[in-house]
């Protein structure tokens, strides 16, 4: 009754029952013994007293908690005796006060699953050098309670890393093991590490107490080898920047070597550009060139074709057959120095597409004309033509070297003159260009010898040598061609025809003669249709068109038509073979040189403007005066 | 059935030679079979009950105040003082005859994924080194006269003969007990494989 009412006094006063208690967690730190945790509700005012209930599984009978004070506040601690492993235990705790009681909701605990362990203990970390570097050796001890000796509990172990000043920490899982290396330091840090362990089957413990540990300082070594590094290729780089600086120059012909720019001998690039164009051109002039004397023909010489006639009669038979094709052959030669180009190029291209013939054409030539093409023969020549070669009239189209073999291709075409004139033409042009591009190309005025022709040094341009003069006498042409001294005798002997035949030998290709030397032969000379100027030839008479032979008189003496050109490049040379019914007129025209003389009249320039148009270089020859008859 | 062949013939090597090396081998070979059996039932267990609903799961812990598993009738030490005092033979046949118990009621237990059906043949395997390390031992032939009689647990059946009432329940608890059962046979077989070690820390 007095409860009763003490009771309902004090539910009167405000006070209830307590309120319902709730188990927070149960855990056991070594799978031994394990303790609950709960929370008490209101406690209603009153004084409230908490009691945990306990049971077993497969056993109706209830326990309560044997421990109430080990663990603390409102918690029941289960020692050994009262823990058994894989059973389940049903808890339930109750609170009372005078008012009533409360029950708690039950809670199902299997101690092997509610084991966490106590943190690693004997925590110890030391520093150790591998090779001189610095690592970190983490050891502990597993918590004293835990007996992982007897294999009761199974631990694994995790530990964490971190520098002082980070807030990141490094984890890493060590398994089973007692130890930990860390590698990879900062060179006096300063580093914080803790360790944890977990139950295979559990929850892990707390991290243990911190341990402090610094590195030292390795560093030092580590810089003085980049400075050392640094200095070294700062060395380096001196001495390789020194070096290219003493080599520039060198290295930079090396790698940008210089364009060579046009070169012209005696070309003033500064007089050029104050542009006074008479000194420009006085400096190229050279003073001794032509050269008037010279004593080796060779050297003067690059080219020049020498035949051989030993029989003459044996030659007018056999020249008409082989020599068609008028193959001018003309062996490459090597180009003069100071020329941009072969001076038989224009020859090679038309004399090439000849060269079956040319074999033919020496054969026919060979007892007669034979083609001297090498040096050798030259010799033979040069006892024979002495008087020729003396005069310098060496354009002979080439021999040796193979410039013009052009006498034999020149007049090779006798029987198919009409064929191709144009190619006889571009031939006897070419065989002239070659004579005029060849300073041997020069007269010798020293020379006597020299006929009422003329100048005594009128070059014999072998290749200027009409062919129409000779078609009618194909041998007889041979051997002009081939020699330079032309025997007027054979021709004359064959001449009969020929001046039946010349008029229908018109051609533009024409043969001037130049003069007659002492053997009685003439020199004929060619004549550009054009303006027939031979470089070369300080005496050349100009204009003279003698491509028709008229006649042979009794004298043996060739007489000659001439024939009004169409330039003012007649000069007034009057052969004294002919009498000359054609137009001459006295040419002195455009030469720069302006030494007219009734002979010969030396058009230089337009020859060599000639000579520029066709061989598009300008060649000093050009620009030489002829002397005066 | 390999790890069987693997464990013949390092007994018959070991009985040769160096018995407690090899014994320690099987030992490691053992223990490391029943630890992964029992992650698997946890996991099952675990799949499991997150597939449960609260309603469900309250249910359940009602049920399992009742608990009751097949293996109960094996008396085995519950505690580590009592695990302690027993016998390494003791152990090893203890565990012998959990493994075999859940030889046949594994085959039902239910679960979404393979491991399930695996778990049969890996107890198989399990049961056949448990033999060999009792008979390894010195007084393993006394134990096991008649090796056959073991055979049929008393109540092999019993998950069988309730199987047909297929509930929520039933799987509940099959999951529940074989996880049980597989830490109790990790637990005897690591403390009986550290009693056989010489060394301080046998867990390593």
């Amino acid at each position: 009754m007095t409860q009763e009412t003490g009771a309902t006094a004090a539910q009167l006063k405000g006070y209830s029952p307590p309120g319902k208690p709730t188990l927070t967690r149960c855990r056991s730190p070594e799978k031994e013994t394990f303790t609950c945790w709960w929370e008490p509700g209101s406690d209603g005012g009153l004084p409230t007293t908490h009691a945990l209930y306990y049971r077993k599984e497969s056993s109706e009978r209830v326990y309560e908690c044997p421990d109430y004070h080990t663990a603390g506040e409102n918690s029941c601690f289960f020692n050994k005796n009262d823990t058994s492993i894989w059973v389940n235990y049903n808890i339930t705790v109750v609170a009372t006060n005078t008012l009533g009681s409360a029950f708690s909701d039950p809670v199902d605990v299997d101690v092997v699953y509610i084991v966490k362990p106590n943190p690693p203990e004997k925590q110890t970390v030391t520093i150790m050098e591998d090779k001189g570097w610095p690592f970190l050796r983490v050891s502990w001890e597993p918590p004293q309670k835990a007996d992982t000796r007897s294999g009761w509990i199974t631990l694994i172990y995790e530990l964490r890393v971190k520098l002082e000043e980070e807030n990141e920490w490094e984890m890493h899982l060590a398994g089973h093991q007692k130890t930990f290396n860390i590698f990879s330091l900062r060179s006096g840090g300063k580093y914080l590490v803790e360790v944890r362990c977990k139950p295979d089957h559990g929850f892990w413990s707390e991290w243990s107490s911190t341990s402090y540990i610094k590195v030292p300082d390795y560093f030092h070594r580590e810089k003085s080898v980049w400075i050392l590094l640094t200095i070294f290729s700062a060395f380096i780089f001196l001495i390789l920047t020194w070096l290219l600086h003493m080599n520039s120059r060198s290295l930079k012909n090396c790698i940008l070597p210089p364009v060579p720019g046009p070169k012209i001998k005696g070309f003033d690039n500064q007089l050029l550009k104050n542009g006074k164009s008479d000194e420009i051109f006085s400096a190229l002039m050279v003073s001794n060139f032509p050269p008037t004397t010279s004593s080796n023909y060779e050297d003067l010489l690059v080219e020049y074709l020498e035949v051989y006639v030993p029989v003459e009669q044996e030659l007018m038979q056999e020249e008409s057959k082989d020599l068609h094709g008028g193959c001018l052959k003309c062996e490459r030669s090597t180009s003069d120095s100071d020329s941009g180009r072969g001076s038989c190029d224009s020859h090679t291209l038309l004399m090439d597409k000849c060269g079956e013939t040319k074999e033919e054409g020496r054969h026919t030539d060979r007892a007669s004309s034979r083609m001297l093409t090498e040096a050798q023969r030259h010799q033979k020549g040069w006892e024979k033509d002495t008087l020729t070669y003396a005069h310098g009239d060496m354009v002979s189209p080439d021999m040796s070297n193979g410039r013009v073999k052009t006498w034999p291709s020149v007049f090779s075409p006798l029987p198919q003159y009409s064929s191709n004139p144009l190619d006889k033409q571009s031939s006897l042009e070419m065989a002239k260009q070659h004579c005029l591009s060849t300073s041997s190309c020069l007269t010798q005025p020293g020379h006597s010898t020299k006929e009422a022709l003329g100048p005594s040094n009128w070059d014999f341009c072998l290749g200027n040598k009409q062919p129409h003069l000779l078609h009618p006498q194909t041998q007889v042409g041979r051997q002009l061609q081939a020699h330079s001294e032309v025997n007027i005798s054979n021709i004359g002997r064959k001449q009969a025809p020929a001046g039946l035949q010349s008029p229908a030998l018109r051609s533009t290709e024409y043969v001037e003669v130049q003069r007659v030397n002492e053997e009685d032969l003439v020199l004929l000379q060619p004549v550009v249709s054009g303006c027939g100027r031979i470089e070369g030839y300080p005496q050349m008479p100009k204009g003279k068109d003698y491509s028709k032979v008229k006649g042979v008189d009794s004298d043996n003496m060739l007489l000659l038509q001439r024939e009004v050109m169409e330039e003012d490049w007649c000069p007034g040379v009057d052969q004294e073979i002919n009498g000359g019914t054609g137009n001459c007129y006295t040419s002195s025209t455009v030469n720069t040189t302006q030494k007219p003389t009734a002979c010969i009249h030396t058009a230089m320039p337009v020859q060599g403007d000639m000579a520029l148009a066709m061989n598009g270089y300008v060649d000093t020859a050009t620009m030489c005066t002829l002397p005066t008859c | 059935c390999l790890s069987a062949v693997l464990l013949l013939s390092l007994l018959s090597l070991g009985v040769s030679s160096q018995p407690i090396t090899d014994g320690q081998r099987l030992f490691s070979i053992a223990v490391s079979r029943v630890q992964h059996l029992h992650l698997l039932a946890q996991r099952l267990f675990s799949d499991f009950e997150s597939s449960l609903q609260t309603e469900e799961q309250r249910q359940l812990n009602k049920i399992f105040l009742q608990d009751f598993c097949n293996s109960d009738y094996i008396i085995s030490p519950i505690d580590k003082h009592e695990t302690q005092r027993s016998s390494v033979l003791k152990l090893l046949s203890i565990s012998y005859r959990l493994v075999e118990s859940w030889e046949f009621p594994s085959r039902s237990l239910s679960g979404g994924s393979a491991p399930r059906n695996q778990i049969s043949p890996k107890l198989s395997e399990l049961k056949t080194g448990i033999l060999l390390l009792i008979k390894a031992s010195e007084d393993g032939a006394e134990l096991f006269p008649d090796s056959s009689a073991l055979q049929l647990p008393p109540y092999g059946n019993y998950y069988q003969s309730l199987s047909a009432d297929e509930s929520l329940r039933r799987t509940y608890e099959l999951l529940a007990c074989f996880k049980k059962d597989m830490h109790k046979v990790e637990t005897y077989l690591t403390v009986a494989k550290c009693r056989l070690s010489p060394e301080a820390n046998c867990t390593l």
